[in-house]
């Protein structure tokens, strides 16, 4: 998040409110700058007008990656690079190549997917957290209002937010 | 890990142990490193820890790498007739007292490393056993004496000559007791002996003694020898006890012959008729037609009943013959006899002359004198006497004998009077051994001039009338021995001791002048060493019985009637008792060899057990015991004879007559060596006398069994094949007169169109062998289950040996293994009641069924390996990469034959198996290991290669010669020992070919596939069992 | 607004609120370790260290210190790896599949499944290094590496390399899906945390993970495609496991039945496995609130589903043997049954097909004791299952002359016990200072679950719960 911006934090304790006080705050012409909740909100995402994730693209993408990377090696290595007789069966058994086929489409798609959901939520070990309330992680829902991206007079803000159930208003700096 | 630090053969001092190598051998530089005395002087200093240390670690480090060699001596001057990586072949003959083989001797830079059958012989054809295909062994056995003995200490030959001369110059009565003396020339030296020493007499003798044979010829046709036998010829064989295809005389001969006979062809489907009368179910009996179960008590009374019936048939006179008792199928061999005059042979094991003079008598009835045997050329494989023995322990224990000297024989132990012998053995002032080791004789003879093995030696010999073989060294002799004859010349003071020249002497004298058309000696004598063999009648040398007399037919002469008296006083077919038979196996025969770990690993062909001997008792017994053997578990019971008594664990055999048990001679060594001693239990002094001939059993037994739990070491323990047709499929000779395909049994799979044979159902189009396509067929009729072929593998192909308790553990590593099935007296019908299946009748056909790795086309083994450690070639060939297995044993499980064998431990250079596998944990023993074939890793599969090493050697030999392959250049080491040629290796593309002529002309007849019905396609093809039976007697005989 | 079904016990009990829950589950992580704790892990790791010697001696001397010979060339080892695989099904399939089907009861419980599964599957991998003559090389052999002399690859047509990309892809997974659902909560410990060693660590492990909507979104997106992914990679496991018997030519082993048998057999023990597991748990941690009887019923209602599943396959088999007409075949099955092996038969028989069949039961069904006893019952049968299938096919197959028996030695046992050592040390290690409930989901079910919640009522019924309706419920 934008550091040293100076922020309005709106502490909730009950996700349906934060999800009202969300629609509330936003058709107050506010800019909310993100929520934060101790357990996925349902409708957060909808609420905060997020569009759809993309994830399930890049799991396919990977997952196919996965399928042709499987093949191939198993056509080079048993047909072309070093054909043997194994068996009786022929250099290339295509019966035989689907499990391994199988596994590396998972494995690659899982793995493909994950490491981008990783990278793009900024997600690694060692990340810094940047929170607001370390309650955000226990059962308190919070809601950031970034004052440099809105107009509106602080004051004016706390009011909605308050209005909207928030339990309490502080001002946070950014980290 | 537990094994013995690795050493390497450094060289010929290390192995001749010269005094002046060893000092020097177990230090780690030749410099002088003052540490020892240092710290033998107690105190350490703290600079020679660190030294030692520093040292230690880098020694470590050393030791770490696995380094080659590390002495490796380059020829200079390369000897002449050695390359390295090139094997030469050398004629010799094989000779363990009266036992006699002509065969080709392989080595390897010196060193003979395999054995096989010189096809040249007229005696042997080119057959071996396995006990001659291991006696390679027995030359590197670490237990052989290194050098002369005096009192048991170490000595010098000069010193030991001068010694015994001195005391047997002292005159008085000597013997020098031997087996039978094959050799002419050794004869004559034996009598240089004799001579320069008057009072020496020279007695021989048999372990298994064929004493009342000779007696019974000497009274029938006034020759004291053994009939030259023509198996070949009979149509119909009767045997009594006589087990002539494997432990009877001369069996590789016998058995060869036999053969020739049971080899029925769409052409041809004719086959001789073989009846066995015995009480042990013996290898013979297991490839009779007609197998009757007799005691021991009925033989003489059946064989003079049988006299009779043929008698009364051929207008002979009857004799007064006692009751046999029931034996079933006499009358019909003596009909079947009768058809076959002059065509028909009957022997018998027995030794009472009586006996073998109504068995003289019943061939000359049938006129079979000059046709399918031989007396006017007669054998020499036996010449044993065992009153005149007898006579020599009584003069020993009137210390009658002042001096003694045993020609490698070992009396003490093979004597049936060996312990009185050993005490009494003290009485004589001087008494010398010649054997090779330290054996239970020699370790009580005051001298000991160890006598050479056959490998080091000269000899000739001459097992048969007008049929000679020489003897030659195909290494230089490993330890510091003398050859006997030598010894004995030297001790004569003849003017010639060395006994090569002895020998050329001789033949100079006695043969060469007998071939009219050789002119230069030399080369005449070269023929002959190169050959191995000679056709030719020695002149007249000072041996008796050999050529003086001439070769006029003798004709019968023998009293008919005073053998029937005598066989009457001691036989009859009312003998209520417990009777014991002691028999030979095939492997270990009389024990001689008893300290070579192949043959003690060679399960018997029947009991398919190894490393013991035990007692058989038929199955009736083990039911009234309520005894049953799981996996060789057993219990151990006593026999007791007289006042002699033995404790042997207890196995129940099929076919072992009801009333009868049985024990193996050659086992119970003490002092044989590591591998031998104390392995079973000694049976010669169960032996008695019967008609004043050693009887090789006893009518008047006790046998108690003990409550000692035990087991035996079984390579297989399921007795029968559970009527399963796809594994043995056999007919009758009648039933396959009509249809070649008689007891096929052929499996179709039901498809769209129609039913179909299963190799014709497949996924896959299968592979092409362009080049070669290697192929075996074998022969279930001829093969007679002797395991010939089970050592040449173990030789060839450097297979370990893995003791009697892995064995236990089922854990044995033959590559190829004689399957042994009984029949079952539940009848194959549709869903058999299997637990009865699993019950082998009380007197079984035997099948032997040779399995190896079939070199599947579709092979299961190799679609399963991960890492393609076992693939298939383009010859054919499953290949098994031993560097890239990994040991999942994943191929092993899934192969239907249960062929492949994998390396639980670490086999080789492993003080666990030092005592049992000599052939790769001590130096010497390494010496006989093939250089061709890897000795393998700890956890790696290995098999049945069909011996790829000599496809390879064969097919580049025929390139260095720019020709193709022809059939013959390349033979399987098993194909290459078995006596009976039931074995074809070959080329199925070379149209030419044996084999392939062979599967297709029997392709719609005998030839057919172990479980065909799984579509592995296998290479081997097996050809049905045929039985020449009639019809009535099919089951269980 | 959330909208739950009527009839549905509440998954947690004791009127729970969300921050209970953090309270309750980082307390386990934060106090100090128990005593039972402390004797738990000294057990296990005892066993780990008897087992260890005979690991030694078998990679020291060599293969043949088991019981093994020519005839029968597995036995205890792929035994117990099948074993281990199976009981490595239930984690995965757990989160996944029921995720997929909305069962919210298994929030509570997956996260230890989960661990169990990574756990077995490792235990599991054991044996397939374990049993190779040369373990060194077949280690890394079996990975389609080029040879050192070239390019000798591997044999694809093996199933046993299919094992190794199966359990390796499922191990992989698996692991990952079980991390990404920890991430949530290491960050809440890391923010409750008061030591500096803790912060860091959890935080290292948090993934500077802040929970922001935005986050959440991808990450319920993630779960419910891994979700998707694991559920045919499960069956796909022991599937090819079961290759390794159905692909070969041995009577008994060569059967097309074997994948959804093994399939069913893997679910079956793997559940009865995290029974045991999770009654211990329970116990110690006082999780009686989040694991109820519900949670235990139900699970048993899974056993007895696939226990049967198991007995529908064993009484095929044998159908299949006297329908084939196989002569082979009818012998494998027959001597089974009343061959020398018939007693590993018929345990296998009496604690698959007939002990599950008494969760129909209700009083049985609910008791805890009985579901303890029962579920160990159940995993003692399923390990003479892979004993009968792998040994008594093995011993009795094609030539009789082959014919022979198996005696383990006291190697074979030590390695199992090594096993079941490194299980339970990792098990305890991971009950001491992983969360061991999911906190995140279970705080998303409290309201509705909770028997705070208003609109829930008490009923005796046990049907399973229904579809969760949507959560667009919140739209206005």
């Amino acid at each position: 998040m934008t550091a040293g911006n100076k922020f309005l934090v709106g502490v909730f304790d009950d996700d349906d409110v934060l999800l009202k006080a969300v629609t509330k705050v936003r058709e107050s012409g506010i800019r909310i700058h993100e929520c934060y909740t101790p357990f996925p909100v349902h409708g957060l995402g909808d609420a905060l007008g997020y569009k759809r994730s993309k994830l399930p693209i890049a799991a396919f993408m990977f997952g196919m990656l996965g399928t042709s990377l499987a093949l191939l090696m198993q056509f080079y290595m048993m047909d072309i690079d070093w054909p043997m007789i194994i068996g009786g069966k022929n250099y290339s058994s295509i019966p035989t190549f689907f499990p391994v086929t199988f596994e590396l489409t998972v494995l690659l798609s899982a793995l493909g997917m994950v490491g981008v959901f990783m990278i793009i939520s900024d997600l690694r070990p060692y990340g810094k957290a940047k929170v607001f309330d370390l309650r955000a992680t226990d059962d308190k829902f919070i809601m950031a209002i970034d004052l440099a991206k809105n107009s509106i007079s602080i004051d004016e803000i706390k009011q909605t937010l308050e209005g909207a159930g928030a339990i309490e208003v502080n001002e946070k700096r950014g980290q | 890990m537990k094994q013995a630090k690795k050493r390497y053969w450094k060289g010929l001092e290390e192995l001749r142990n010269d005094s002046e190598f060893v000092k020097h051998a177990d230090k780690e530089f030749p410099e002088y490193l003052p540490m020892e005395e240092q710290s033998g002087g107690g105190s350490n200093s703290r600079r020679d820890f660190l030294k030692m240390m520093g040292f230690g670690i880098s020694a470590a480090t050393l030791a770490a790498c696995e380094a080659p060699i590390r002495k490796a001596i380059p020829y200079v001057v390369k000897p002449v007739d050695v390359d390295p990586s090139i094997p030469n072949y050398y004629a010799s003959t094989f000779i363990d007292g009266g036992d006699y083989c002509s065969i080709v001797v392989k080595t390897r830079e010196g060193r003979p490393i395999k054995i096989a059958g010189n096809t040249r012989s007229a005696v042997t054809y080119g057959a071996t056993s396995a006990q001659v295909q291991a006696s390679v062994l027995s030359l590197y056995d670490k237990q052989r004496l290194q050098g002369p003995l005096m009192n048991g200490e170490p000595t010098s030959w000069e010193q030991l000559d001068a010694d015994v001369k001195k005391k047997l110059s002292r005159g008085g009565n000597m013997a020098l007791v031997s087996y039978t003396i094959l050799s002419p020339t050794t004869q004559n030296a034996i009598d240089e002996l004799l001579a320069a020493y008057p009072g020496m007499k020279h007695i021989q003798y048999d372990p298994v003694s064929a004493d009342g044979m000779l007696a019974a010829n000497e009274a029938s046709f006034g020759k004291a020898a053994l009939p030259t036998y023509n198996f070949e010829k009979a149509d119909v064989v009767v045997s009594f006890g006589a087990d002539f295809l494997g432990t009877w005389i001369a069996p590789t001969t016998y058995s060869s012959q036999f053969v020739k006979t049971r080899k029925p062809t769409e052409a041809n489907p004719t086959m001789s008729r073989h009846y066995q009368f015995e009480s042990a179910l013996s290898l013979t009996g297991a490839n009779a037609d007609y197998r009757s179960q007799i005691k021991p008590s009925q033989d003489g009374a059946a064989v003079a009943q049988l006299y009779n019936l043929i008698a009364s048939k051929v207008g002979g006179s009857r004799v007064n013959a006692p009751d046999a008792g029931e034996v079933k199928f006499l009358e019909k061999a003596a009909n079947d006899l009768l058809k076959a005059r002059g065509k028909s042979l009957v022997v018998s094991g027995s030794n009472d002359p009586a006996v073998q003079g109504m068995i003289n008598a019943i061939n000359n009835l049938l006129g079979n004198y000059g046709k399918t045997l031989d007396i006017d050329n007669p054998a020499y494989y036996r010449k044993g006497n065992d009153r005149a023995m007898e006579q020599v322990v009584s003069q020993i224990t009137e210390g009658q004998l002042k001096g003694i000297i045993f020609y490698n024989c070992n009396p003490i132990y093979d004597f049936y009077q060996g312990e009185e012998l050993g005490q009494a053995l003290s009485n004589t002032d001087i008494a010398v051994s010649t054997s090779d080791r330290l054996d239970e004789t020699a370790a009580l003879s005051t001298h000991v001039a160890p006598d050479h093995h056959f490998l080091e030696s000269w000899n000739d010999a001459m097992p048969r009338r007008g049929q000679l073989s020489l003897m030659q060294p195909t290494i230089t002799p490993i330890f510091n021995t003398r050859q006997a004859q030598s010894t004995f010349l030297t001790w004569a003071d003849s003017p010639e001791t060395d006994y090569y020249t002895y020998l050329r002497n001789s033949w100079r004298d006695a043969i060469f002048i007998t071939q009219g058309d050789a002119i230069n000696f030399d080369i005449f004598w070269d023929q002959a060493l190169y050959e191995g063999i000679l056709e030719a009648l020695p002149r007249p040398l000072n041996q008796g019985e050999d050529s003086s007399e001439n070769s006029s037919a003798a004709s019968f002469v023998g009293n008919v009637n005073s053998f029937a008296s005598s066989i009457s006083k001691n036989y009859s077919g009312s003998n209520e008792g417990l009777e014991l038979v002691l028999y030979q196996k095939v492997g270990i025969g009389t024990g001689r060899q008893a300290n070579n770990p192949w043959l003690q690993e060679l399960p018997d062909p029947i009991s398919k057990a190894c490393w013991d001997n035990y007692v058989a008792i038929p199955q009736r017994m083990a039911r009234e015991f309520g005894l049953k053997m799981r996996e060789g578990k057993t219990k151990k019971a006593r026999v007791t004879v007289g006042e002699r008594s033995v404790v042997l664990p207890v196995l129940v055999q099929p076919g072992q007559a009801p009333g009868t048990i049985s024990v193996a001679l050659g086992y119970g060594r003490t002092k044989a060596g590591k591998v031998a001693d104390e392995v079973g239990q000694n049976a010669y002094p169960l032996a008695t006398k019967v008609n004043g001939y050693t009887a090789y059993y006893n009518t008047d037994v006790q046998l108690e069994l003990l409550d000692e739990e035990y087991r035996i070491a079984q390579t297989q323990t399921h007795q029968t094949y559970m009527g399963r047709e796809t594994v043995i499929q056999d007919a009758l000779l009648s039933e396959y007169k009509e249809d070649p395909k008689a007891g096929r049994y052929e499996f179709k799979v039901e498809s769209h169109d129609g039913p179909k044979d299963p190799s014709d159902i497949s996924l896959w189009k299968g592979h092409r062998y362009p080049n070669h396509h290697w192929v075996m067929a074998i022969d279930l009729n001829s093969c007679i289950g002797c395991g010939a072929c089970v050592v040449s593998c173990q030789a060839e192909n450097n297979i370990p040996v893995v003791g009697r308790q892995e064995v236990i553990n089922r854990r044995e590593m033959h590559w190829l293994r004689i399957d042994r099935y009984y029949s079952s007296d539940e009848e194959q019908v549709e869903d058999p009641d299997y637990n009865k299946l699993e019950i082998a009748s009380d007197n079984p056909e035997v099948t032997f069924l040779p399995m190896m790795c079939q070199q599947c086309n579709n092979a299961p083994c190799e679609t399963v390996c991960p890492v393609a450690a076992t693939t298939h070639s383009s010859e054919g060939l499953n290949q098994m990469t031993y560097n890239r297995c990994v040991g999942t044993r994943y191929c092993a499980n899934n192969c239907p034959y249960k062929v492949r064998r994998f390396n639980w431990f670490k086999y080789h250079d492993n003080q666990q198996f030092s005592d049992v596998n000599v052939a790769m944990n001590d130096d010497l023993g390494k010496m006989v290991l093939n250089p061709d074939v890897t000795v393998r890793a700890r956890g790696v599969m290995e098999k049945c290669t069909f011996c790829v090493q000599r496809i390879q050697a064969g097919k580049l030999e025929a390139k260095k010669q720019r020709r193709p392959l022809v059939d013959g250049d390349i033979k399987s080491a098993c194909d290459d020992a078995c006596p009976v040629d039931c074995m074809v290796f070959g080329d199925l593309n070379d149209p030419n070919s044996r084999v392939s002529q062979l599967i297709n002309q029997e392709k719609e007849g005998r030839a057919y596939h172990v479980l065909h019905e799984i579509g592995v396609s296998p290479n081997i093809w097996y050809m049905t069992k045929i039985r020449n039976k009639d019809a009535e007697e099919e089951i269980n005989a | 607004m959330e909208v739950t079904s009527a009839v549905r016990k509440p998954l947690v009990t004791g009127g729970k609120t969300v921050h209970d829950v953090t309270v309750d589950v980082c307390r386990r992580v934060e106090e100090k370790p128990t005593i039972t704790w402390f004797l738990a892990v000294a057990a296990s790791l005892g066993l780990l260290t008897v087992g260890f010697y005979a690991v030694f001696r078998t990679l020291w001397d060599g293969i043949g210190m088991w019981g093994l010979n020519k005839t029968i060339g597995w036995a205890w080892d792929i035994t117990n790896f099948v074993w281990w695989v199976g009981i490595g099904h239930a984690g995965t399939l757990i989160s996944a599949i029921l995720l997929l089907f909305r069962q919210r009861w298994r929030m509570s419980i997956n996260r230890a499944a989960e661990a169990m599964t990574i756990f077995a599957v490792i235990s599991a991998a054991m044996f397939p290094v374990l049993h190779m003559g040369r373990p060194w090389l077949g280690a890394y052999w079996n990975l389609p590496l080029p040879n050192t002399f070239g390019s000798l690859w591997v044999n694809f047509n093996s199933p046993l390399l299919w094992d190794v990309f199966a359990i390796s892809t499922y191990f992989t997974v698996s692991l990952v899906f079980w991390y990404i659902g920890l991430i949530p909560d290491f960050a809440t410990i890391r923010d409750r945390a008061q030591g500096i060693i803790s912060r860091t660590v959890y935080g290292a492990l948090s993934f500077g993970w802040n929970g922001s909507a935005r986050t959440w979104e991808r990450y319920e997106a993630v779960a419910l495609i891994l979700a998707g992914l694991c559920t045919p990679l499960v069956l796909s496991v022991h599937t090819i496991v079961s290759f390794d018997f159905a692909t070969s030519v041995i009577p008994g082993w060569h059967t097309t039945i074997f994948p959804p048998y093994f399939v069913a057999g893997a679910i079956f023990s793997g559940f009865a496995m995290v029974l045991t597991l999770m009654l211990i748990t329970r116990k110690v941690y006082k999780l009686e609130d989040y694991i109820t009887i519900n949670h235990i019923e139900m699970m048993n209602i899974i056993i007895i589903v696939t226990g049967s599943v198991v007995g529908v396959a064993y009484i095929t088999e044998l159908f299949m043997a006297w329908y084939s007409g196989v002569e082979y075949e009818q012998y494998a099955f027959l001597n089974r049954a009343t061959g020398p092996y018939w007693w590993a038969y018929w345990t296998m028989m009496t604690c698959n097909v007939i002990s599950p069949q008494l969760f129909w039961i209700k009083k049985i069904r609910t008791s805890i004791v009985a579901t303890f006893i029962l579920s160990i019952i159940v995993n003692i049968g399923m390990w003479f299952e892979r004993f009968v299938i792998i040994v008594t096919s093995l011993h009795r197959d094609y030539l009789p002359s082959s014919w022979a028996m198996f005696q383990p030695t006291i190697y074979d046992l030590g390695v199992y016990i090594f096993t079941i050592g490194l299980f339970f040390t990792f098990f305890f290690m991971f009950a001491k200072f992983f969360p061991v409930i999911n906190m995140a989901e279970v705080k998303s079910i409290i309201k509705a679950t909770s028997e705070k919640a208003p609109v829930v009522q008490e009923t005796g019924t046990t049907t399973l719960p229904e579809e969760e309706m949507a959560p667009t419920a919140s739209k206005n």
